[in-house]
């Protein structure tokens, strides 16, 4: 008995999750010790992984995509094109802000549907498509800009806010509400999106069929999976989840712009990969994802605030750790290292 | 009219020498998405030596050193690790564009002394500018030296076929990691032209050139799953690419076209792309079984 908890507390250390949980616990270290009381406040941290919910949403679904053996970099060209369509359908249409959401959701869906459709039933390489895809749709997002009133770089802004009383109603009750005073919104949502990619991933038959086509495609369609379906829902997934971020972020900043969350590529990538999705697919984790997409808030939060450096700068330590990552998993998989360490301790015993 | 068709080829001078150093990469079958940054950096450097007058020679050695470290280290990494070449140079191009902040410290470079920015301007032949004669001839070298010399053949082969390129004795990490160098050195030295020809570098010069660059290649016919297309196709994909966005203007369409179109010809080259080869493949194995059937059929076929 006894014995079976050790072996399940080693497997769960020798688990990439725990190193990714040892890599949080440093950053709160590092950034804690150097400015404790800037750092350590529960509010700013959270409104800090606030600001950058955007990442963490999308790449849980990216990771989706990323088990298929896939790749999406047109998810942060959805979410400008998803907060363009609900500013221009309200202002400017005039329709109701729900409706608006809605219908911006819906599209942000067609527009995965659409990469996700010449990916599987074209056999096109999934990392041109989305390519074309971040032009097209970025392009398009501009366009609608154009048919609003409102200047492209100006952004519509005041959404219905308050009612009578002073508190966050409507839409941007999304972007501003804060529970027991402490918690924003978009965590909760953000915690329920997780609970969900989790049961979808890991607990449903969906989930199975993803990780299967992801290992081997052809054994998926001899088994009798439409592969091609599952490969295409996994980019419509990502749409929506680019919408739900493009809709949380214009109910944050109150103004719907069509090149939102433009910069927010390398992070998501970076968020999934570090999660210990393996690129090639056939292996990932919603969990990981979702802590490595919190290291990346934290990191984002902690750097200009304890060391100082600038908000632009932060590309730099993250593209290290996304290469650092990657290239030190390369080395411990590779057969010639692993033997040459095994190798090692023998000779040391 | 004349001068709009050859202001058309003028611009296009930073693209195509991006699109070159690419094609490469793209040839042996992997990717590289860090050469905006390369491209920004080695700008950055260029204009900062160009603020103090300082001679081209050193611009060219300093961004061609720069072009081979960041070539080297992206080679090491997707030939030797083997991590997925569009997740490590995304890495890289977070790094080299954080590097920009860090040396430009957030400001944008300008006010450079001497002639620098006329020389962005000189023609040569009428309106054809100093620079783009200059592309010209390394399109024509680069072009000679992948479809006439060996080691330029090896390129192709890598990329076509990477296991058979290997069992024939091809270096396939060598030829890898040189093609990522050459990319660099394109990048880079792209560089010092954006600087020249737009007298002025901000912290994002770049961004989001490199996929312009890959679009140019896969416009050029470039195949992305390597072992397909020429360095002179990849130059005519920049002339389009950066042709589209002054066309529009000729027409009297505002440029917010611009990413909505070059978009929506990369998906439609890349779909017609894969359906045609898919066609050939189909047709390819037809005409197999009939000769297989009509030699069963003969009572020639023996096994």
């Amino acid at each position: 008995m006894k014995s079976d908890y050790i072996k399940g507390l080693k497997k769960f250390i020798s688990k990439w999750e725990f190193v990714l949980f040892l890599i949080l616990v440093a950053e709160f270290i590092i950034f804690g010790g150097v400015n404790f009381e800037k750092f350590m406040r529960i509010e700013s941290i959270f409104s800090s992984i606030n600001n950058y919910i955007s990442i963490g949403i999308i790449s849980l679904f990216v990771t989706f995509v990323m088990i298929t053996g896939g790749i999406d970099i047109q998810a942060s060209s959805i979410v400008g094109l998803t907060s363009i369509i609900i500013g221009v359908l309200w202002s400017d249409v005039g329709l109701n802000i729900w409706l608006a959401v809605i219908l911006a959701i819906i599209t942000a869906g067609l527009c995965g549907t659409l990469s996700g459709f010449l990916i599987a039933y074209f056999n096109v390489q999934p990392m041109v498509v989305t390519l074309g895809g971040s032009f097209l749709y970025s392009g398009v997002a501009l366009l609608i800009s154009s048919l609003s009133k409102t200047p492209a770089y100006q952004g519509i802004s005041g959404f219905p806010a308050k009612n009578e009383f002073g508190d966050f109603v409507s839409f941007r009750a999304l972007g501003k509400t804060v529970l027991f005073n402490k918690v924003p919104i978009q965590l909760v949502i953000y915690a329920v999106l997780i609970i969900i990619c989790y049961l979808l991933l890991h607990k449903s038959k969906y989930g199975r069929k993803v990780f299967l086509v992801g290992v081997n495609q052809q054994a998926a369609e001899l088994s009798g999976i439409n592969s091609r379906k599952i490969i295409m829902s996994t980019y419509t997934l990502t749409g929506i989840g680019a919408a739900i971020a493009g809709v949380l972020l214009t109910a944050n900043v109150d103004s719907a712009k069509y090149n939102l969350g433009s910069t927010f590529t390398l992070s998501i990538i970076t968020a999934v990969v570090l999660g210990g999705t393996l690129s090639t697919g056939g292996k990932g984790n919603i969990i990981g994802t979702a802590v490595a997409a919190i290291i990346i808030c934290i990191m984002r939060y902690g750097l200009p605030l304890c060391f100082g450096i600038s908000i632009q700068n932060v590309d730099l330590p993250i593209g290290i750790m996304l290469v650092v990552v990657v290239a030190g998993r390369a080395i411990l998989s590779n057969s010639k290292v692993l033997a040459f360490l095994k190798h090692k301790n023998k000779t040391t015993r | 009219m004349y001068s709009n068709i050859i202001s058309c080829f003028n611009s296009s001078v930073v693209f195509t020498l991006l699109a070159i150093g690419i094609a490469f990469v793209i040839m042996t079958g992997e990717i590289d998405v860090s050469i905006g940054s390369t491209m920004g950096l080695a700008a950055a450097i260029a204009g900062t030596l160009a603020q103090q007058n300082s001679s081209w020679f050193l611009m060219i050695l300093y961004s061609v050193i720069l072009g081979i470290v960041v070539g080297i280290i992206n080679g090491f990494g997707v030939s030797v690790l083997g991590v997925p070449s569009l997740i490590f140079t995304l890495g890289t191009m977070g790094i080299i564009r954080g590097l920009v902040y860090v040396y430009s410290r957030g400001r944008t470079v300008e006010n450079f002394a001497g002639d620098f920015t006329n020389f962005g301007s000189r023609t040569l032949f009428g309106d054809i500018t100093f620079y783009y004669i200059i592309v010209v001839l390394i399109v024509i070298a680069a072009h000679l030296i992948l479809t006439r010399t060996r080691s330029g053949k090896y390129f192709i082969a890598v990329g076509d076929n990477c296991g058979g390129a290997n069992l024939i004795g091809i270096p396939v990490i060598r030829t890898k990691i040189i093609a990522y160098i050459m990319c660099g050195i394109f990048a880079a030295v792209s560089g010092v032209a954006f600087a020249s020809k737009y007298g002025q570098v901000n912290i994002v010069a770049g961004a989001g050139y490199e996929m312009s660059a890959i679009a140019a290649c896969v416009l050029g016919g470039i195949s992305l799953s390597g072992g397909l297309g020429s360095i002179a196709g990849a130059a005519i994909g920049a002339v389009i690419m950066s042709a589209i966005s002054r066309l529009l203007v000729f027409i009297g369409i505002s440029t917010d076209y611009d990413n909505a179109i070059k978009g929506i010809m990369l998906i439609t080259i890349i779909v017609a792309d894969s359906l045609i080869q898919r066609h050939s493949i189909e047709s390819a194995r037809r005409e197999r079984l009939a000769a297989r059937a009509s030699a069963v059929r003969k009572g020639g076929f023996e096994s």
